[in-house]
């Protein structure tokens, strides 16, 4: 009885393997990464082309905004993203932190001159785009 | 700027947040409900399903952020202010 509990213990169960549960979840984490690094890397590029106009037509403080609200929108996605990817294993519901973002975005242009509102919360929608590109090109 | 005025714009700045809450919340809800569902009947299709509910909840989500910078510009940069 007891070599056939050995017995039954040592096959190989993928339900008891942790190392194949844990590969076959880093797959799917790992699409869900990659899904994010190409947001992430779309809304960098779609920053580069934008603070580049900006700066070229209205200048340096408005490219300057520009930059700051888009590192903000990457700073709301990157958060986002942690709460939806804690849905379900950690966490029952998807935080709202991220919501402080754009408020402290609001709140540091009213209060600090240099930055301009509407050229940062362009800069923090700039997430979007990218978002909408994503969006169509999944298969 | 005047009494009436800021009476109105914290009145609004409420109005544009509360309201504007409404419909992402109630959309997110059932957006969350739906992805868990799907994840516990395929496991295999997690990464796909969460990646798809990371991009519908930026999306809904940007509906409250509109409403929260009209209430926060209403409230710190309120252009009607004489």
């Amino acid at each position: 009885m007891a070599s056939e509990i050995v017995e039954n213990c040592s096959s190989h169960d993928p339900l008891l393997d942790i190392d194949s549960s844990d590969s076959s979840s880093g797959v799917k984490t790992d699409e869900y990464l990659e899904l994010q690094f190409r947001v992430f890397r779309l809304t960098c590029l779609l920053t580069i082309f934008s603070v580049g106009i900006a700066g070229f037509f209205w200048g340096t403080q408005a490219s300057a905004s520009l930059l700051v609200g888009a590192l903000s929108g990457i700073f709301y996605f990157r958060l986002l993203a942690r709460g939806v990817g804690r849905l379900g294993t950690s966490s029952k519901i998807v935080g709202k932190v991220q919501l402080l973002v754009p408020v402290l975005l609001v709140l540091g242009s009213s209060r600090f001159p240099q930055l301009d509102l509407i050229p940062a919360l362009l800069g923090f929608l700039l997430y979007k785009p990218a978002l909408i590109i994503q969006f169509l090109s999944m298969p | 700027m005047d009494s009436i005025t800021t009476a109105a714009s914290v009145v609004a700045a409420g109005l544009a947040v509360g309201l504007g809450a409404i419909g992402p919340g109630i959309g997110q809800g059932s957006a969350a409900q739906g992805a868990v569902e799907g994840i516990a009947r395929q496991p295999e299709a997690e990464g796909k399903i969460r990646g798809t509910l990371l991009l519908s909840f930026a999306f809904m989500e940007s509906l409250t952020i509109y409403g929260l910078v009209v209430a926060l510009v209403l409230l710190f940069a309120n252009p009607f202010a004489g």
